[in-house]
C-alpha cells in the first residue's frame, strides 16, 4: 500500500502545493490529463474552501487499488465552524461568502464519488474519490 | 515580542511542520527512545546538570571561531536568547520528558538558528562538541563501569538524535520558505503588461496563479490600458494549469472591468482541460473571447483594431479617402 500524503492547509500557498500534489499522484496512477485537471480543480476548490471558512485544516491524499480499478481519494479535514445548512452549501451559487458558490457542488461533479460531513462548531470533513477511467 | 506572541507562534509554526502529538511520538520511535532509556538518562542528571554551563561554552566556543556563525555570535540580541535556550536545553534534555513543551523548546532555538543564517553543517559541528563533552564527562563519572557509563550515554544520545531530527526540518524548513519567497517576488515582477502595437496590449501569464496574484494581475492591466489608452488586450494563460473557481472570478471580473475601460480582452491559450474543467464546475465562460492560441489572438486583436494583414505582393487595398 502506498503512503498517505498529507498537506496541511492555512494558506493560499497550501492550496497550490495541495492541487499540485494531487494532480502529481493523479498522473502517477494514470489518470488521463483532463482528468488530473479535474482532480486538482476539486482539490483546490475544497482546500480554499478550508482556508476561506476553517482557517487551517488538512487535506490528506491516497491512491486507491481495488479489484479491477484504480483511483485517488482526497479527504479533507477542518475543525472550523462547520457548515449549518449542508444541503444548501451543496446548491450552485449558494456562498455565503458573495463568492460564485459552484466550489462544493462543482468538486462533485468533476469527483465519482462525493461525501460531505459536517457538524455545527465541530468542523467539516469532505471526503472524494476518482477513478481512473 | 511578548511571551505570549512568541507562545502563539511557536504554537502555529508546529502546526506548520505537523509536529502534533502523534508525529512526536513517532519521531521518539524512529530514534528508538523508549522507556527503559529514561531510567539511564535520569542516572546521568547530575553529571550534566552538574557540566551545563561548560557544555554550553563548549557549543559556542566552536560556533565563536567559525566566520560562518558570525551572525550568531555577534548579534548580542541572538547570543544571549542562544544562550538561554541552550541553558533551558541541556537542564531539560535530562528531564525526561520530551513532549510537545520540549519540542516547541526546540523549535524556537531552530528558528533562532534559521534566523542568524546557521548552516546545518555548523549546527552539526557545534552540536557535536557539544554532545563529546557530554560524552567525556559520563565516561568519567562511571569510570567504574564504562559499560553502564555507555549505554547511559547511548540513551541520552537518542535524545540528541531527537533534537537534531527536529533542528534539521527546521533548518530545510526555512531555507524552502526563502526560496519560495524570492521565487514569489519574482513571479510577481514578471506580470509584465506589454505593449504590442498602438492601443494594444500583451499580457502573458505563466505559472500558477493564485488570488493574490489574479489581483495584481488586475491592477497593473487596468493601470497599462488608461496609461495606453489601449482597445484592446490579449491576455495570454498558455502555461496556467489550474484555475479554480475563485482565480476564474477574478479573470472574468478584470475582462468586465477592461471593458468599462473600454479595452476588449481576448484570452488565449486556454488549455483544454482548463477549459472543460471550468464547465464541469459550471463557470460561464460564455462571455469572454477566447481565441486558440496567442499567434491567433494578435491577429483577431488586430483585426479589432482595424489593421488588415497583408501578404507580400498582394494588391494594396484601395486608399481610403479621409479628409484633412
Ligand atoms: N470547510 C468549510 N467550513 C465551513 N463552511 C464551509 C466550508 N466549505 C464550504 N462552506 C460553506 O459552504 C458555502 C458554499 O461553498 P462553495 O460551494 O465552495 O462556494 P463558495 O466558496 O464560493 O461560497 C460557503 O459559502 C460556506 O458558507
Ligand atoms: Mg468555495
Amino acid at each position: 500500500m502506498s503512503a498517505e500524503i498529507r498537506v496541511p492547509i492555512e494558506h493560499e500557498r497550501d492550496i497550490v502545493t495541495a492541487r499540485q500534489r494531487g494532480r502529481e499522484l493523479a498522473a502517477a496512477n494514470g489518470f488521463s490529463s483532463t482528468d488530473q485537471t479535474l482532480v486538482a480543480l476539486a482539490i483546490s476548490e475544497i482546500a480554499r474552501n478550508i482556508v476561506s471558512y476553517a482557517k487551517r485544516g488538512e487535506v490528506m491524499l491516497l491512491a486507491l487499488e481495488e479489484t479491477g480499478r484504480r483511483g485517488i481519494v482526497v479527504i479533507a479535514r477542518d475543525e472550523g465552524p462547520g457548515i449549518a445548512d449542508p444541503e444548501l452549501a451543496m446548491k450552485d451559487g449558494y456562498s455565503t461568502a458573495k463568492s460564485l458558490g459552484v466550489g462544493l457542488p462543482g468538486a462533485k461533479r468533476v469527483m465519482d464519488e462525493f461525501k460531505l460531513e459536517t457538524q455545527l462548531g465541530k468542523g467539516t470533513t469532505v471526503t472524494m474519490k476518482k477513478w481512473v477511467r | 515580542m511578548t511571551v505570549s506572541d512568541r507562545q502563539r507562534s511557536l504554537q502555529s509554526s508546529m502546526h506548520d511542520m505537523g509536529l502534533t502529538e502523534e508525529a512526536i511520538e513517532r519521531r521518539k520511535r524512529i530514534v528508538g527512545l523508549e522507556p527503559a532509556d529514561l531510567g539511564r538518562i535520569a542516572a546521568v542528571k547530575d553529571v550534566v546538570a552538574r557540566g551545563a554551563e561548560e557544555f554550553m561554552a563548549t557549543f559556542f566556543e566552536f560556533l565563536s571561531k567559525l566566520d560562518e556563525a558570525r551572525p550568531l555570535v555577534t548579534s548580542h540580541g541572538l547570543l544571549d536568547r542562544a544562550r538561554q535556550l541552550k541553558k533551558a536545553h541541556l537542564a531539560a534534555m535530562v528531564q525526561g520528558e520530551y513532549g510537545t513543551r520540549y519540542v516547541e523548546q526546540r523549535l524556537e532555538l531552530a528558528q533562532l538558528y534559521a534566523r542568524a543564517g546557521l548552516e546545518m553543517l555548523v549546527f552539526l559541528g557545534a552540536f557535536h562538541h557539544l554532545l563529546r563533552a557530554i560524552g567525556s564527562a559520563i565516561m568519567k563519572q562511571f569510570e567504574r563501569s564504562p559499560m553502564e557509563g555507555f549505554e547511559n550515554f547511548m540513551s541520552l544520545q537518542k535524545v540528541a538524535f531527537f533534537d537534531i531530527g527536529i533542528i534539521v526540518d527546521v533548518l530545510v524548513m526555512e531555507r524552502e520558505r526563502t526560496i519560495r519567497q524570492q521565487e514569489e517576488a519574482i513571479r510577481e515582477l514578471s506580470t509584465p503588461v506589454l505593449q504590442v502595437r498602438d492601443r494594444m496590449l500583451l499580457l502573458p501569464i505563466i505559472g500558477v496563479i493564485d488570488t493574490h496574484r489574479a489581483r495584481l494581475i488586475t491592477e497593473s492591466l487596468l493601470r497599462a490600458i488608461r496609461a495606453n489608452r489601449a482597445k484592446v488586450v490579449v491576455m495570454d494563460v498558455t502555461g496556467v494549469a489550474t484555475i479554480d473557481s475563485k482565480v476564474a472570478n477574478h479573470l472574468l471580473q478584470t475582462v468586465t472591468a477592461a471593458r468599462l475601460m473600454g479595452a476588449l480582452v481576448i484570452v488565449t491559450g486556454l488549455s483544454s482541460e482548463v477549459a472543460q474543467s471550468l464547465v464541469a464546475l459550471g463557470i460561464e465562460l460564455s462571455k469572454i473571447n477566447t481565441v486558440g492560441d496567442l499567434q491567433g489572438g494578435l491577429e483577431e486583436a488586430e483585426r479589432v483594431l482595424g489593421y488588415r494583414l497583408l501578404r507580400n505582393g498582394d494588391a494594396l487595398p484601395p486608399p481610403t479617402m479621409t479628409e484633412n
